[in-house]
């Protein structure tokens, strides 16, 4: 059975770095995006970097490895993948750049070229999981987030399709199918129109923030925690218990945030229920873990884990009836935002690349040399000492920059800012170390214990 | 469970004279069982069998196996541990 390949999910994740760090450089030189109320061209620019430049790419390269090895299978198609990424690459860069000028005719085309690749993903993850020998709780959890993807991104199409105008393209009497996909177009805009466009939009980030992306961090931790801690899945009933309420609770809200519910709070409370759960679980499995050390790759993780505290009341809160809409309560909903994307889901990536980025250069690099030369651990690809700087660091950047959002204070989120970069520009530095290994190899000469060494009759 | 690996020779019986290197890998945090089970594998004597026990189902072993020009046999336990026949082509 053939290996499956490293190197393209080493290229998405290099390209999700690429993405964070020109982000958080994006944050420290216009602080005014967390400092006033989210709904301009520069912070929609700046959350699409963050949501499909860092986390939809690190997540997607990720995946590809992840799920083929949970499911034990093998991913149904390396070569959908590296197409994938090329219209991935073109289309997310090309949405940020056209969000940015407000451009929605580029922005349509940018994102339908978005929408292409995550067709390709969906396809090939969907063929993926069919293949799956047995079914399990990650299993559920990556296919519901195929379909709440699939939703977030049909969901922003349709958002920028409400903003364009499609009479001049129409007049030019354009080749069938493309005069199909611009009535296409029209009336999902014309459907999308009848809503509060902020609601619109707050709905389509929930699908993907919320559907995508915590549904991932829950099913795929079921799998990897007790993996690295030398632990089990405690309880099937209790994580099958997460992802149902977790589904319930998103469905609910997506469509009680677009139609400005007053049942807003019965389902950010699902949400929260299903977290809850979700936490228990974790906490089950860490107690009867094996391995008692937790290494600072799973001190990202749980951290992100215990921010989804915050983030929840912060949920309820914003989901209240009747909540005043002022620039205390813009600032709030900032904070959300900026929590659950650049806290929650980043804090537990950076945790999970560092158990994972290891793995994929050291498995590319030295399997072939295993038993043949003495080859480094993981743990000697990087630094543990940047870690804990970096995980300080970022904390403090999450804390300097929340306090400064509330407050509306660009100063203090341009410091705030400055500490995240530093955070990220120590697990920057760590990858490149562990990249080097490429180029620079530390091999040394086989040393195999006594009892291995084969006796000569 | 034993969380250090045991390698223990074992001669087969009279109907079956190949020698089995037994590994057990369990309880080893990723790659450590890779590293274990292919590091055995480099002493392996010639047409012996190593049978290999891990957590899981050793996804990354087999183009590893086949590399080195070895077949292997996975099969699952009813403890949910994995037991891995590997032999030389």
């Amino acid at each position: 059975m053939k290996g499956s390949s490293t190197a393209l999910p080493l290229l998405f994740t290099m390209t999700g770095l690429l993405a964070l760090c020109t982000g958080v450089v994006w944050l420290v030189l216009q602080p005014s995006l967390l400092a006033t109320y989210h709904y301009n061209q520069y912070v929609i620019a700046a959350t699409h970097l963050f949501v499909l430049g860092w986390i939809c790419s690190v997540v997607m390269g990720t995946m590809y490895q992840l799920v083929p090895v949970a499911l034990e299978t093998k991913l149904y198609s390396e070569k959908l993948a590296s197409v994938q990424f090329v219209f991935h690459v073109a289309g997310f860069v090309g949405m940020v750049w056209s969000f940015r000028v407000w451009h929605m005719t580029q922005l349509a085309h940018f994102g339908s070229t978005f929408a292409v690749g995550v067709g390709l993903f969906v396809y090939n993850m969907a063929r993926t999981l069919r293949r799956a020998p047995r079914w399990n709780i990650t299993a559920t959890a990556v296919t519901a987030a195929l379909v709440w993807l699939s939703l977030a991104v049909t969901a922003g199409l349709s958002i920028a399709a409400a903003k364009c105008d499609y009479a001049s393209a129409l007049e030019s009497s354009p080749p069938a199918l493309v005069a199909a996909l611009l009535h296409g177009f029209q009336a999902a805009g014309g459907f999308v129109a009848h809503f509060d466009p902020v609601s619109a939009m707050h709905a389509h980030a929930h699908l993907g923030g919320v559907g995508c992306f915590t549904m991932l961090i829950v099913g795929v931790s079921y799998k990897l925690i007790p993996m690295f801690t030398l632990g089990e899945l405690q309880s099937r009933r209790r994580a099958a218990w997460s992802i149902a309420l977790l589904n319930i609770g998103l469905a609910g809200s997506f469509v009680t945030i677009l139609l400005r519910s007053p049942l807003k709070p019965a389902f950010a409370l699902t949400v929260v229920a299903a977290l809850a759960v979700y936490g228990r679980e974790i906490a089950a499995i860490l107690r009867a873990r094996k391995r008692r050390a937790l290494d600072w790759g799973i001190k990202y993780f749980l951290t992100a884990i215990v921010l989804m505290l915050p983030m929840s009341v912060l949920a309820v809160v914003l989901s209240w009836p009747g909540l005043p809409l002022s620039t205390f309560t813009g600032q709030l909903e900032n904070l959300y935002g900026f929590l659950g994307l650049i806290g929650v889901i980043t804090l537990a990536i950076m945790g999970m690349l560092y158990k994972i980025i290891p793995f994929l250069v050291w498995f590319a690099r030295y399997s072939r040399q295993i038993g043949r030369t003495r080859v480094p651990a993981l743990a000697d690809l990087y630094s543990a000492r940047l870690q804990a700087l970096g995980y300080w660091a970022y904390l403090a950047g999450l804390a300097a920059t929340s306090g400064a959002i509330v407050l509306s204070n660009e100063t203090g989120v341009r410091i705030g800012a400055g500490c995240l970069a530093l955070g990220v520009a120590t697990l920057a530095l760590n990858v490149g170390k562990m990249l080097a290994h490429f180029f620079k190899p530390a091999l040394r000469p086989s040393a195999l214990p006594a009892s291995l060494t084969p006796k000569t009759a | 469970m034993n969380n250090k690996t045991a390698i223990r020779l074992r001669k087969g019986a009279a109907s079956n004279p190949a020698q089995v290197v037994e590994v057990d890998a369990r309880g080893l945090e990723p790659p450590q069982p890779l590293v274990k089970i292919l590091e055995t594998l480099a002493a392996l004597p010639a047409g012996a069998e190593l049978r290999a026990c891990t957590d899981r189902r050793p996804m990354h072993l087999y183009a590893q196996l086949e590399e080195r020009g070895f077949a292997a046999a996975t099969e699952e336990q009813s403890d949910g541990s994995f037991i891995t026949h590997i032999r030389r082509l």
